[in-house]
């Protein structure tokens, strides 16, 4: 009976692991954007390809050439369209969902309004199912895979996180299952050459640091740089696309400190030792809740001109900076529905209604994250309405051939073009903000960076 | 109440196991057959499982070794294949026994101070190892990939000029066995690669058990000073039972490296280490279809019940999992084959005093 002892102590110990597990599981995959899949040695080639294919007249994606198995109308039924999403509903990231909640708002909206009205002539409602990867990158391709294959969707749309992006995009090149409208702006979707399968539904994290850096070089053509940047794909690609655009000026960057998620809770002490090093501009490339804890942590005595990601520019994020968010920096493409002069916006206005229709309660509405999921229903719903015909490879090409698109919350001088590998990026049309009294007002023109988002690129 | 003579009922029990044992056989043959593809691609990742937890079972189970760290050795499993297959693309099986290799030193280094700690002290080593290597994966992000992953790829030109990577895949060869669709006939082809090295690595666990090597690891376990005194090399048997209990785990992460086409630091975590216990415990032990019968209840619980559940439910999925096991280890403390044994020596104590009635009978 002594072999029966270590074992029993075994499942015991097992079974309180598992039930700790389920009290709180913010384990092992709170990056926000970390990683990189084993394509670093082709960031080159994306730009050789240029317009080989003969521009406009060859379509971008040819299923019978690019596809093993080709199912370009599997997800409609009828007169239904069936999308995926994939979420962290639970987990420490769980803040993300509210995205989906704003993704779901567009598509009841749109359902409501009697469907959308395809390329095709046909009208179409939307049905979207939703799954749970609790934003761990190791549980996205189980969900993925289910979403694809057994309930058998046609797309994906607004799938949060980079890692976890990154974690199906072999899969759904492989399979030719198109993912629209990212809710990340990682530099790795612009490799539509060889991904062309996925499109962004965020700025281009490079576009948004050369923004700042276009408006710096104007401000403070001598700034110090004290850079704060996470430690994983998405932080570095603001820390890339910053060093490489103060080559051959007078700004320096005097100090940079990594944040690394997964080990660390606080950014206080890199803040405070940033503040040590003399520089007059913080450039805060960090997302989710430790990014406005790093406002927090500035000390008094150090006001440098500070710049925030624009991931975490909405009014939810910016109430935990607990008033250190006066005067701060940060780049926009769409309209603030947590500021009073762009609530007035029709387009504001026609969110917050039909958005409260669809049931999403006030501080979502003007909290900035459900906006964005919004904004990815709209790109989704704007490419349906242009398609000439509903299958996957003509909707995706004729995202990558838009001619001066507005939608969703999208500023309303905006407009994106897109040309397949030459010009993948959707949105390019950036302005500089500054945050004043608790609203964020632009201190530049909306600058269009358009086709130019890929040699941002550190 | 029987009319059977006693000799002739022990012949036909003897066939019993035979005859499940083909039942099984057939059912897992033909599952490919009749399940879409989607479906046969999950029930192919519970084999990997399987193989993991039979290498755990013949280290707690037969050895009474505590291991809270296999997980971390089915990881280095499956960093082994993904790096090998990237780097120099050697034959999938080749890369199987490759990671068996390296999982096998792997656990030997860990086997050796294993010998001077024991019990609970040793789930505390292993545990150690089990929350360091997403860690080390981490810190090793431009080799490993980090929680992002690494996908195990080939690289060829696509239509547009662009070196692409495309994933692996079992290519198919031309049997009636399989479907005429090339993904499904992938599908099946892969799954039957994965039975076949499953069986493989069972019956040579079951040889390894019923051997004079078998009996020293069990007799270790039973009572450590008395195989010493019997003439058992504690030392190196325990060693070795580590060694082939990783390399078994190796051999699982391997083939789950080989499924899924792709690894990241957040697949191989302490919890898949729990999971793999589990396998063991609800399976039973020591027996060796045990790890077979747990990781089949592991992966019906997680890819076959979750799914269903609720919404609002699912994020409390561990806590279920946590719930019924407690309750299972208290209806039955010896797993599944424990509760089969059990029922097994009740219905052959009711057949000895019918028979001992029966031959009263005047």
């Amino acid at each position: 009976m002594t072999a029966q002892r270590p074992l029993r102590l075994a499942a015991v110990a097992a079974a309180l692991a598992l039930l700790l597990s389920a009290c709180g599981r913010d384990d092992d995959n709170a990056d926000d954007t970390g990683g990189s899949d084993n394509t670093t040695e082709t960031t080159a080639a994306s730009d050789e390809d240029g317009g080989g294919d003969g521009g406009d007249a060859a379509a971008f994606i040819v299923p019978e050439e690019d596809c093993a198995n080709y199912e370009g109308t599997k997800g409609i039924e009828g007169d239904t369209i069936k999308i995926g999403t994939v979420r962290p509903e639970s987990g420490a990231y769980s803040i993300y969902d509210t995205i989906t909640k704003g993704l779901e708002a567009y598509v009841t909206a749109v359902n409501t309004d009697g469907g959308v009205t395809a390329g095709d002539g046909k009208t179409y409602k939307l049905e979207l199912v939703k799954a749970d990867d609790a934003y761990d990158p190791a549980k996205t391709p189980a969900e993925v895979r289910r979403l694809v294959e057994q309930e058998g969707i046609f797309a994906m749309v607004g799938e949060i996180g980079t890692s976890n992006n990154l974690a199906v995009r072999q899969y759904m090149n492989d399979n030719c299952v198109p993912s629209i409208g990212l809710a990340t702006g990682s530099p790795e979707w612009g490799k539509a050459a060889e991904y062309p399968w996925f499109i962004g539904g965020l700025p281009s994290y490079a576009t948004e640091a050369h923004a700042f850096m276009e408006y710096l070089k104007t401000e403070k053509p001598a700034a110090k740089i004290a850079l704060l940047y996470q430690d994983d794909d998405f932080g570095k690609a603001y820390q890339a696309t910053i060093k490489k655009d103060i080559e051959g000026t007078d700004i320096t960057i005097v100090d940079e400190q990594s944040f690394n998620p997964l080990t660390e809770t606080s950014p206080e002490s890199k803040v405070a030792q940033l503040a040590t090093s003399g520089a007059d501009v913080f450039f805060v490339g960090i997302g989710g809740a430790p990014c406005p804890a790093a406002l927090r942590a500035q000390p008094s005595d150090w006001t440098p001109m500070t710049y925030i990601s624009i991931t975490c520019s909405g009014k939810t994020a910016m109430a935990l900076a607990q008033g250190r968010d006066e005067g701060i920096y940060s780049t926009q493409a769409t309209y603030d529905v947590g500021t009073a002069a762009d609530q007035a916006n029709p387009k504001v206005q026609e969110f917050f209604t039909k958005g409260a229709a669809a049931g999403l309660q006030e501080a979502e509405l003007q909290g900035g994250i459900a906006a964005a999921g919004w904004g990815f229903g709209a790109l989704f719903v704007r490419g349906l309405e242009l398609t000439p015909t509903v299958d996957r490879a003509t909707l995706m090409n004729t995202l990558y051939s838009l001619d001066g698109e507005n939608f969703g919350l999208a500023l309303d001088d905006a407009a994106a073009h897109t040309n397949g590998a030459d010009d993948p990026w959707i949105i390019e049309d950036l302005r500089v903000i500054k945050r004043t009294a608790g609203s964020w007002e632009g201190v530049t023109e909306l600058i269009s960076y358009d086709g130019k988002s890929n040699d941002f690129v550190g | 109440m029987t009319s059977s003579s006693p000799a002739k009922s022990l012949g036909a029990r003897r066939w019993v196991p035979l005859i499940a044992l083909a039942a099984v056989a057939v059912v897992c043959l033909a599952l490919p057959q009749v399940l879409s593809s989607y479906w046969t691609d999950t029930i192919t990742t519970w084999i990997p499982l399987a193989v993991a937890a039979l290498g755990l079972n013949l280290l707690t189970g037969y050895n009474g070794q505590i291991s809270v760290g296999h997980g971390a050795l089915f990881g280095v499993g499956a960093y082994t294949t993904a790096l090998i297959l990237n780097e120099w693309h050697w034959p999938f099986l080749v890369t199987v026994v490759a990671s068996a290799v390296v999982c096998f030193v792997a656990g030997v280094v860990i086997g050796l101070p294993a010998l001077r700690i024991k019990g609970l002290y040793l789930a505390l080593v292993t545990l150690a190892v089990a929350t360091l290597f997403p860690q080390i994966l981490e810190q090793f992000s431009d080799t490993t990939g980090g929680s992002a992953g690494l996908g195990i790829t080939n690289r060829e030109l696509n239509r547009r000029g662009v070196m692409t990577d495309r994933s692996i895949r079992f290519e198919p060869p031309d049997l009636a066995l399989l479907s005429a669709d090339d993904a499904k006939a992938s599908s099946q082809w892969r799954y039957y690669i994965f039975l076949l090295v499953a069986a493989i690595c069972f019956l040579l666990v079951r040889n390894l058990v019923n051997s004079r090597a078998g009996r020293s690891i069990i007799a270790i376990r039973d009572n450590e000073t008395a195989a010493e005194v019997s003439g058992v090399n504690v030392a190196a048997a325990k060693v070795f039972t580590f060694g082939i209990s990783a390399a078994l785990a190796g051999i699982g992460g391997s083939l789950s490296a080989l499924e899924l086409a792709r690894v990241s630091s957040g697949t191989f975590t302490l919890v898949l280490s729990l999971n793999l216990l589990v396998a063991v415990v609800v399976g039973g032990t020591p027996s060796i279809a045990g790890p077979a019968i747990g990781a089949v209840f592991l992966g019906f619980f997680t890819n076959v019940i979750t799914p269903e559940f609720p919404e609002d439910v699912k994020p409390l999925t561990p806590l279920i999992l946590g719930v019924l096991l407690v309750v299972l280890m208290l209806a039955a403390p010896g797993g599944i084959v424990g509760m089969y044994r059990q029922l097994q020596a009740r219905l052959a104590a009711r057949r000895a005093i019918s028979q001992t009635a029966i031959s009263q009978v005047p």
